[in-house]
């Protein structure tokens, strides 16, 4: 028996031996269908999971009747997903959540040990298939058998990586032995979730069946009834690359120098579970099976991997913004008409017909929506040759496409998306048009980034139905998307949006209609620090490393020529007229702006960009037409630090005080996938929490006081806004 | 319907159409329509992509999505919900070998919904008029109302087949089962096998029951109506001066929506015009060519045929009553149409037959018509329709007329040039011939319009438009 002891049972928990369902087809045979009770949609291997399989197995190892087991979901296509995030989350002592992991891990082993191939009696079979990760995928794992549901919802794979932590459960052992060391490196440390078919070919299931026969199958091959041969492809291979300590060294170089540059160290799961991968063919399972255990605790209690968790929590959380106070998904919208096709309307309009809306793009001149076709065409294209998609599934991606100079075809789109010019009247007037030509229950979107919403919305008819659905460039990189409540605005309208977010694969924000929403407005004081520590000397490059270094996916000042140094002081402009002084922009690139050194679209900005390899430009140092600065720079990099994260930390303060987002998380989750803000840090406020709120007030109060701050006309931007004063002065943080 | 009154008040009609006396009878479809206006077929929208020679920009299209194209934005434009869409008809004549129904795959692919059937037809040059008058038909029989009809040839993709003696290779070589037996049948391997296939255009512009190619049933006509070189090259000339005109005017931009073609290379502009329109053409370069089908005395030239072509024509056709219900304000009404059969070495003459068949249901002259689109498949054809138009004795000896049907006055037809300039994607140029006559109603200030075409196969198809009150 396994030891749950003095481990918390969630508050629904079942009582015991009715989270698993027994079904005895034949004398010899037993189905093990994973069916708790509560957890009706989706199951995941909590606290009664595991006492219940417990019960069952000990049950099944005292029969001297059965000869077969078959481990199996509720339904074909449904298993489970994976342990109980929340409840590792929730674990508020540490030894509770080892002894989750390591009473988790002795389970799997004593159903591998019932199998064949563990020297059991019983021939044991996995019919899994829909989304089979983690922990799913590995008592799938401990099965002497695996057969996959042919279909394609199915998934399978390890992605504990990407919360911090690893396959635990036997993963990291028994996945290498199954399909290879090269195989399971590249499966772990990704955290990829593979289709049907290609986990058939990597070896990492042994038969695929269609999911109405999955059962059968599985039953048949239980009882010995179907030959299933185990997928052994390895042959030579095992000799020469899986047991071959030399083929091992290189290996694990080679992929520890991957995760280094992926990285930057800042993630330690990949490298922690890179050795145990690497060496578990050459060692024995119970050994590499403590090894595992040893190294994945520290994990599980980082701050890293609670900080993952959290937002994978609150990206899941973000998700439910679609779903109506009814429980149902708001209605789909199946037709969506997008104006204006430049960067942003076109590539917004090529990810709708990809994700299976039909897509109208209209704009006046013919050449911007021919490049717009072209870029669609580009993207799928790429994807159908890098088999993400299939040849019929390309083609309608295509054909959803359409484009028209003329104003006309509107009259089925349930969406109306603008990305014109952003000047408030034009926007006004294309908005209003569209409204006389589009459904008259038709959505109001508008993808301005500078405008009100309720600006827009004043001169139309019906505004309830006027929106702002922020997309950030590139829209297909970048997963935020901010939804703009206007004072008018439906509730069923932003449900309908946010649901259009979650279908494009974004994750939505509903952020309050205030200049600059919420990430422009954080990245306002950021972005204009970076610059005025430029212009005092700084070098560039040294600021952006520092920031690399922090866990920003790039450097302030690469981020603004990225952004183009016009779209930049454009958006500057507009929140210092919004917010004074705290806001006020540096005119210090003014000279770059005007001799047309727009960034990175130009060829030259901050830097210097050349084109590279694969048509990506390249940095080549920094423009000598930066203009000259003052200096000697004597700041420390840390300094450099708090200038930029705390002027964005302070300004996020204050949203939090005007009420811009719902609350911290969702402020944290719009950090982190809209500006790209460390992820493991789990977030700006995450982050203040953890540096600690009276430091962080301690430390604005400094910067305030600093010489070339004290007084100037952004010197507010460093008062510590009052209710991080207040929060500090109370012991709290942000999260508590 | 109108057609029905005149029919009886014209005595002469009463012989027509090569019928034995015992067989004669009203032309079908017209006989049954409701004579309520708001159950008159219209052609309530429609609209085509450029026409493209074949091999050229539009060569990387497959039919299916090249209709669609057309499809789709015919449905946005017309705002016309897909799922109220009784039946996709799409006239092709060669369609892809992966999509035998091709209707299907275009339906499908233009955003129309699965519970919506959709069928192909063939009628060869014809395909795009028989996807509109199996419509009419079937409205006329009260068998739905509203109908997505498609006309799209991509004659860039008409394959290369192995021949007989390859395809009997491959045969056995998959049924071969040991090693000898393979061994066996690659020692037949002959290279001629595979440096010989049939080309599939080629032997579908052939009539199998004549064996001429079409080209050749024009020169029997040139010799038996006495046309000449140049008048050919004259008349295709006009074909090419024409359609430039109407290109520069914006009269053929109106009925066209420009297409950006896959394979096109990133930063190409979408097409927007016909490109078979030859703006430099010369009477001096057309003499030049040399007979192409029958060497050396031959009349018929490259410059004088049409052109090898791609595009795809969308039409919608419903009734009056339903049009006006869904806010369009259609094109034409269909007044009548007619099909007839000739001899198939001398398919060009097929638009007389025809011709005189709708008029008859129209109640209607030539002298009645103000706009002529009689396709152009070759310049020597033409004329001999022309001829044979104003012929008395031709009427008295072909139509059972006393008199000719009635001149085709040259001012009339064809007004924006036809097939030799915009090219003959065989499967739409039908639909395409119905929507430049549709827009030539109004274009034109005319009453009515007449769109003709000759067929492989020796038949000729005729469709008289009328113009709608506004």
């Amino acid at each position: 028996m396994i030891d749950l002891a003095g481990i918390p049972l969630p508050a629904d928990a079942p009582p015991p031996g009715t989270c698993w369902r027994i079904e005895r087809p034949a004398p010899e045979l037993v189905r093990l269908h994973l069916d708790p009770p509560h957890r009706p949609k989706l199951a995941v291997f909590d606290v009664p999971v595991l006492r219940d399989l417990d019960l069952a197995l000990a049950a099944l190892a005292a029969d001297p009747a059965l000869r077969g087991l078959v481990i199996a979901g509720r339904e074909p296509l449904s298993f489970a997903g994976g342990a109980d995030i929340e409840t590792i989350a929730r674990f508020a002592e540490k030894e509770h959540a080892e002894k989750f992991v390591r009473e988790g891990q002795a389970l799997f082993e004593r159903l591998h040990r019932l199998g064949r191939e563990g020297g059991g009696r019983l021939c044991t079979v996995a019919a899994v298939g829909g989304a089979v990760p983690g922990g799913a995928c590995e008592i799938a794992l401990a099965c002497d058998r695996l057969v996959l549901a042919d279909d394609p919802k199915t998934r399978i794979g390890l992605p504990e990586v990407l919360l911090g932590i690893f396959p635990a459960w036997g993963g990291s052992q028994r996945l290498p032995r199954r399909i290879g060391v090269p195989a399971a490196l590249d499966s772990i440390l990704a955290g990829k979730l593979h289709p049907a078919k290609r986990a058939l070919r990597l070896g990492l299931a042994d038969r695929l069946a269609k999911p109405a026969y999955l059962w059968r199958v599985a039953e048949e091959i239980a009882r010995g009834g179907i030959a299933c041969p185990r997928r052994e492809r390895r042959g030579w291979r095992l000799w020469l690359v899986d047991r071959n300590p030399l083929a091992g060294a290189a290996i694990a170089h080679l992929a520890r120098r991957g995760v280094m540059k992926e990285t930057k160290g800042q993630y330690p799961a990949p490298l922690a579970v890179l050795p145990l991968v690497v060496r578990a063919p050459r060692m024995r399972l119970a050994t590499g099976l403590a090894a595992e255990l040893a190294a994945v605790g520290p994990l599980a209690a980082s701050d890293v991997s609670k900080s993952l968790v959290n937002l994978f929590l609150l990206s899941e959380a973000a998700k439910k913004l679609g779903v109506g106070p009814d429980g149902e998904k708001a209605p789909r919208i199946a037709r969506a008409a997008v104006i204006g096709a430049g960067v942003m309307g076109g590539g917004i309009a090529s990810l709708l017909a990809e994700k299976g809306v039909e897509a109208r793009l209209h704009d006046l001149e013919p050449a911007a929506l021919d490049a717009a076709v072209h870029a669609h065409r580009r993207e799928i294209e790429r994807k159908r040759k890098r088999r993400r998609i299939e040849r019929p599934e390309a083609d309608a991606a295509l054909d959803r496409l359409e484009v028209t100079r003329a104003p006309v075809g509107f009259a089925r789109c349930e969406l109306v998306l603008e990305a014109v010019a952003e000047r408030l009247e034009v926007k006004r007037a294309v908005l209003g048009r569209l409204a006389t030509l589009a459904r008259p229950d038709a959505i109001l979107a508008t993808n301005t980034s500078s405008l009100a919403v309720d600006a827009i919305a004043a001169s139309l008819p019906r505004p309830e139905r006027v929106v702002g659905m922020h997309f950030f460039n590139p829209v297909r990189r970048m997963p935020l998307v901010e939804i703009v409540r206007g004072t008018a605005t439906d509730p069923g309208v932003i449900a309908r949006v946010a649901r259009l977010a979650v279908d494009l694969g974004k994750t939505p924000v509903v952020v309050k209609d205030v200049p600059g929403f919420l990430v422009n407005r954080l990245l306002g004081p950021y972005l204009d620090e970076a610059l005025r520590l430029v212009e005092m000397g700084a070098d560039p490059a040294a600021i952006d490393r520092a920031l690399v270094d922090f866990g920003m996916p790039m450097g302030p000042c690469e981020l603004v020529d990225e952004v183009g140094l016009d779209i930049a002081a454009h958006a500057g402009a507009s929140l210092a007229a919004a917010y004074g002084g705290r806001m006020a922009a540096t005119g210090f690139l003014g000279p770059l702006l005007a001799a047309g050194h727009l960034g990175k679209k130009s060829g030259a900005g901050i830097y210097l960009w050349k084109p590279g390899p694969a048509g990506r430009p390249a940095n080549g140092g920094v423009n000598p037409a930066l203009p000259s600065r003052r200096g000697p720079f004597t700041l420390t990099m840390v300094e450099v630090l708090d200038r930029l994260v705390l002027a964005m930390g302070n300004e996020a303060a204050r949203c939090l005080e005007d009420a811009v987002v719902a609350g911290p998380r969702e402020l944290d989750l719009a950090t982190v996938f809209g500006t790209g803000f460390a992820p493991f840090r789990g977030g700006l406020l995450r982050h203040a929490d953890a540096v600690g709120l009276a430091e962080i007030v301690e430390r604005l109060e400094r910067l305030h006081a600093a010489p070339d701050v004290a007084g100037s006309e952004r010197a507010e931007r460093f008062a510590p806004a009052a209710s991080l004063v207040e929060r500090a002065r109370a012991g709290r943080s942000f999260h508590g | 319907m109108g057609s029905l009154r005149a029919r009886s008040m014209d005595p002469e009609d009463s012989g027509g159409f090569n019928l034995p006396a015992g067989r004669r009878k009203r032309p079908g479809w017209n006989g049954i329509v409701n004579r309520d206006p708001d159950r008159r077929v219209v052609l309530a929208a429609g609209l085509r992509l450029p026409q493209a020679r074949a091999g050229g920009v539009f060569a990387a299209e497959d039919a299916a999505h090249l209709g669609a194209a057309a499809a789709r934005e015919l449905l946005a434009r017309a705002g016309v919900d897909p799922a109220s869409v009784d039946e996709t008809i799409a006239g092709c004549v060669g369609p892809p070998h992966d999509q035998a129904n091709v209707g299907r795959v275009i339906a499908l692919r233009a955003g129309v919904p699965r519970h919506v059937p959709a069928h192909t037809v063939n009628r060869n040059c014809a395909s795009g008029l028989e996807a509109v008058t199996t419509a009419a038909t079937r409205i006329a029989a009260g068998e739905g109302e509203l109908f997505l009809c498609v006309g799209v040839e991509v004659m860039s993709a008409y394959p290369l087949v192995y021949n007989r003696a390859a395809t009997k290779f491959f045969a056995r070589m998959m049924r071969a089962k040991t090693l000898g037996q393979r061994l066996g049948v690659l020692a037949s391997f002959r290279p001629p096998m595979f440096f010989a296939p049939r080309v599939a255009l080629t032997e579908g512009l052939t009539d199998p029951v004549s064996g001429l190619i079409m080209g050749s049933t024009a020169e029997v006509l040139a010799r038996e109506f006495g046309v000449t070189r140049e008048e050919a090259d004259a008349y295709a000339l006009a074909s090419h001066r024409r359609a430039r005109a109407a290109r520069e005017s914006g009269r053929l931009a109106r009925e066209i929506v420009p297409h950006v073609p896959p394979g096109a290379k990133p930063g190409a502009r979408a097409v927007e015009h016909d490109d078979g329109i030859r703006d430099d053409q010369t009477i001096e370069a057309l003499a030049k060519l040399r007979p192409y089908f029958e060497k050396p005395d031959g009349v018929v030239t490259v410059g004088n045929s049409c052109g090898l072509t791609d595009s795809a024509t969308a039409l919608l056709v419903t009734t009056a009553g339903r049009a006006r219900a869904l806010g369009l304000a259609p094109l034409a009404a269909l007044r009548s149409f007619a099909w007839a059969g000739c001899d198939p070495a001398r398919m060009g003459l097929g638009p007389v037959f025809a011709t005189a068949k709708a008029l008859a249901a129209a109640g209607v002259a030539m002298a009645d018509i103000g706009a002529i689109e009689l396709n152009e498949a070759f310049a020597v054809q033409v004329l001999a329709c022309q001829k044979a138009f104003a012929s008395d004795s031709f009427a008295r000896a072909h139509l059972g007329r006393e008199k000719a049907l009635g001149e085709l006055h040259p001012g009339r037809l064809n007004p924006n040039g036809g097939a030799i300039a915009l090219g003959h994607p065989v499967g739409a140029t039908a639909a395409r011939l119905l929507l430049t006559a549709a827009h030539e109603l109004a274009a034109g200030d005319h009453a009515l319009a007449l769109a003709t075409l000759c067929i492989g196969g020796g038949q000729g198809g005729a469709a008289v438009l009328e113009r709608m009150a506004r």
